[in-house]
């Protein structure tokens, strides 16, 4: 689970190989953000387009030594999606997708569904609570400020901290095993 | 703040998350870099949040990647590249990735379809000894066609061009379909032998491709209305076609191909 610092220096370097492994690392995780924002499948594979040449082209403006490379490739990730949100020609095809949250996509999944810890998954977002559904849809998917964030879901900034932390609890059984 | 105090608080998840205010972040890299356990403890959080983001992700198509490649590798050899962000519709957009994706395929695919359209132009007699020969994944879908005169026929013709349609490696490997395909009068054979089962609820459909510009027509859906045997589908009326494509779609079909879901994917080569 150790950021790989090595990829991270050659693509700033512009090695193509280490750039396609760290898509490989992280592509399907940024494209599920960039999904949960467009909702539509075609949008989020050109935002996704969109995203990693914007992460190539600007590489060097990210710093290994200071904050995470995921937490970099997330917010340009959640911005150009929402950035083209507000694109005319998006505003022309999409109009009442609003409601849909990160729960709503994942339990319409169908149970063939491969991915790593799928069932697990699935269980903790359907034992989360309606309020921890939108803290973690807001800071996690949105990309809300935690400002932002405590303002629309009128609530103190620590609590919506802590909240946030005892909602995401679970989940991190799922990827270490319980301890 | 010691260190359990600092996981407590819950403020290492937002970092992760990238909602803390710069100066709060920073206060958060100097803890770490303090305090080891604190570095283990984001390390988690995000592989946790990473985990739940990618079963929030629909399949993903490695046509993204090509793209990606060949747009960071056109911008490194010319600097006066272009990228327009104006797409006029979906479909343009959708036939742009096609293209591209499309064209590095054909390339690989290249030989081996070369090899296989010289079948419709031999001689009537060396076709079957043919046949025999071609490669093993085609066995079956060769017995097929001589099962009968009429299907023969229609192979042996000089009129009809055969076009492989070969698995698209990320979503059906080994799929296969196989067109013969009348480019004058437009008239086309499809034989599904080669595609898997549509799921309940979904159905094949048929594109014809333009290459330039790269522009899908929906020429009809691979069901009973206009199957002429079990696995052998004719169509007509429809654009002259320069490839040939079939994705999987819901029920009763889509106005543009869903591109993480194309089965099947080839050119017509001019012999």
């Amino acid at each position: 689970m150790e950021q790989p610092n090595l990829l991270i220096l050659q693509m700033q370097q512009k090695n193509e190989k280490a750039f396609e492994r760290l898509y490989g690392m992280y592509s399907e995780a940024i494209y599920g953000i960039i999904y949960s924002i467009v909702l539509d499948e075609p949008t989020a594979e050109e935002v996704l387009q969109d995203s990693f040449i914007k992460i190539w082209d600007n590489s060097e403006a990210y710093d290994v030594n200071k904050g995470r490379f995921f937490t970099w490739i997330l917010n340009i990730a959640r911005n150009t999606a929402i950035d083209k949100t507000r694109s005319k020609s998006y505003k022309n095809t999409k109009k009442n997708l609003t409601t849909t949250n990160f729960v709503d996509i994942l339990t319409s999944y169908d149970n063939l569904n491969s991915k790593t810890n799928a069932i697990g998954i699935k269980k903790f977002v359907e034992k989360l609570k309606p309020t921890c559904i939108k803290i973690i849809e807001l800071l996690f998917f949105q990309g809300f400020t935690q400002k932002d964030a405590a303002n629309e879901l009128e609530m103190p900034l620590g609590t919506l901290k802590t909240r946030n932390r005892n909602c995401l609890r679970d989940l991190r059984w799922l990827v270490i095993g319980p301890q | 703040m010691n260190e359990e105090e600092i996981i407590a608080s819950g403020i290492l998840e937002l970092y992760v998350c990238g909602s803390l205010p710069e100066i709060e972040a920073l206060e958060v890299e100097a803890a770490i870099n303090r305090f080891p356990n604190l570095k283990k403890e984001v390390e988690i959080i995000e592989a946790s949040l990473i985990t739940l983001a990618e079963n929030v992700s629909p399949p993903l198509s490695t046509v993204v990647w090509t793209y990606i490649l060949n747009t960071i590798r056109n911008v490194n050899n010319s600097s006066t590249t272009q990228r327009s962000f104006n797409w006029a519709s979906v479909s343009g957009w959708a036939a742009a990735i096609l293209l591209l994706g499309g064209l590095l395929w054909m390339l690989n695919q290249n030989n081996t379809l070369e090899q296989k359209v010289e079948l419709t132009t031999t001689e009537n007699s060396e076709l079957e000894n043919k046949l025999k020969t071609t490669e093993k994944d085609l066995i079956d879908t060769e017995k097929d066609l001589t099962d009968t005169e009429s299907v023969l026929a229609v192979l042996r013709s000089d009129d009809f061009n055969t076009v492989l349609l070969p698995g698209n490696k990320d979503v059906a490997p080994e799929a296969s379909a196989k067109i013969f395909y009348n480019s004058n009068n437009n008239v086309v054979y499809i034989d599904a032998k080669g595609l898997p089962k549509a799921p309940k609820g979904r159905v094949y459909q048929v594109w014809s491709l333009k290459m330039q510009p790269l522009t899908p027509s929906s020429m009809g859906l691979l069901e009973e209305l206009n199957a002429v045997k079990p696995n052998l589908y004719k169509f007509d009326s429809f654009p002259t076609a320069e490839g040939f494509g079939i994705t999987l779609e819901p029920k009763g079909g889509s106005e543009t191909p869903t591109l993480s879901q194309l089965y099947v994917l080839g050119t017509v080569t001019q012999s």
